[in-house]
């Protein structure tokens, strides 16, 4: 069903619109929930739920359908705006609603769980690991080199590792899956490791992904790829030499400046110091 | 007791309402000034006492617990204000005071209506 459900049972509302999340959060998609805050008018609609995948596309109901079609207009443009949650007046959105003027809605994000999947767990692959896992995400650390992956050297068990005995490519594509929420850093010990990574990494699409490297040494492995026939389209969204120019040194340095431009490419943040305009002028 | 990822809210609201249990659910609305969880924040409370995830520690989190205790037994949703003088803030190591709205719903009430 895609448009607006009328329960029988208006009491148990909020109930059919669960296993719609359940599977939006499965399927790693991207949709917006929206509850009704408080509507001075209405208090018992308060907590009704609309979730929206896009405008056309929606379930459940803050309690009239006008109000829900500019909901959902509204929850569209928030899912544009990639901001994880956000309160608006009823009257910011759609002034004309007079009858629900003074209600709120919450609009929260719901997406795939952010997942950043590691090949390659020398020094730089282990620091970014750690580091990724501070920050809060999901950490996969994939090497063929089972030694390097020993639970030994991670002791954080949140920390998931990946003996790849089967060759890179089977690993790199069980531990992507979708590609969705994935950001994927390739930090090998080779070209040849690298390029079969990459290939994986490419063929499973995730969200984000780079490779570590001198400019020349990518642009043999990128070179390389291209002329194995891989989609320039592709080859062009890779960020080789992976990171954000930090004039990073020690591996744990890399790690940051990897981490930085993963959380960037994911929140849409330019990367630049947040003092450069004290000095435009 | 950390956060908790999305697939595990929304795992653990429909395992209790599939054995016919409220859940509260605590989300922090809206943010102003220096609050100690972000936007989206949520926390679950559960008919045998049961919590997961976080609003945020100390002070405020002892009042969203007695209000989400309160909505477990009434079914009703609300909107909280909290504020955080400047004092409880530096106690939590932030800078300076701030408010949080948090709106307290109630997974499997009656009251719930979607249509006029």
């Amino acid at each position: 069903m895609s448009e607006t459900v009328n329960p029988e049972k208006p009491a148990l509302a909020s109930d059919l619109i669960l296993p719609e999340i359940a599977r939006v959060l499965r399927a790693g998609e991207i949709a917006a929930l929206v509850t009704l805050l408080d509507a001075p008018a209405s208090p018992s609609h308060s907590g009704a739920k609309l979730l929206v995948k896009n405008s056309s596309e929606h379930w459940g109901s803050l309690g009239a359908p006008s109000l829900d079609e500019r909901a959902a207009a509204q929850a569209v443009s928030f899912l544009a705006s990639r901001v994880e949650a956000q309160a608006f007046g009823v009257a910011e959105f759609a002034p004309e609603l007079i009858e629900w003027r003074g209600a709120r809605v919450l609009c929260e994000r719901l997406e795939p769980e952010p997942h950043v999947v590691i090949c390659g767990a020398g020094h730089v692959g282990a620091a970014l690991a750690r580091l990724a896992r501070l920050t809060g995400y999901r950490v996969t650390l994939i090497d063929d080199r089972a030694a390097f992956v020993a639970r030994e050297r991670f002791p954080d068990t949140e920390i998931h590792l990946v003996a790849a005995s089967s060759g890179w490519t089977q690993a790199v594509l069980e531990q992507i899956g979708t590609g969705r929420g994935v950001s994927v850093a390739v930090v090998t010990r080779g070209h040849n490791e690298d390029e079969e990574c990459l290939r994986a990494v490419l063929s499973a699409g995730p969200d984000y992904v780079g490779m570590i490297g001198s400019r020349r040494r990518t642009n043999i492995v990128l070179e390389r790829l291209r002329e194995a026939g891989m989609d320039e389209e592709c080859l062009r969204g890779v960020r080789a030499p992976i990171g954000l120019d930090i004039a990073a040194v020690t591996p744990e340095e890399v790690a940051l400046a990897i981490l930085a431009e993963i959380i960037a490419a994911r929140r849409g943040g330019a990367g630049a110091p947040l003092s450069a305009w004290r000095r435009e002028k | 007791m950390g956060t908790i990822s999305q697939i595990e809210v929304y795992r653990l609201i429909s395992e209790a309402r599939a054995r016919g249990e409220r859940v509260v659910a605590a989300t922090v609305a809206h943010t102003r000034g220096s609050t100690p969880q972000r936007r989206g924040a949520k926390m679950l409370f559960f008919e045998g006492g049961a919590v997961a995830g976080t609003v945020g520690g100390g002070c405020i989190e002892a009042e969203v617990w007695a209000e989400a205790r309160a909505a477990l037994r009434s079914g009703v949703c609300a909107l909280h204000k909290f504020s955080l003088t400047a004092d409880e803030a530096s106690e939590e190591g932030m800078v300076c005071g701030g408010t949080m709205e948090i709106f307290i719903d109630v997974w499997g009430s009656e009251q719930k209506v979607t249509n006029e």
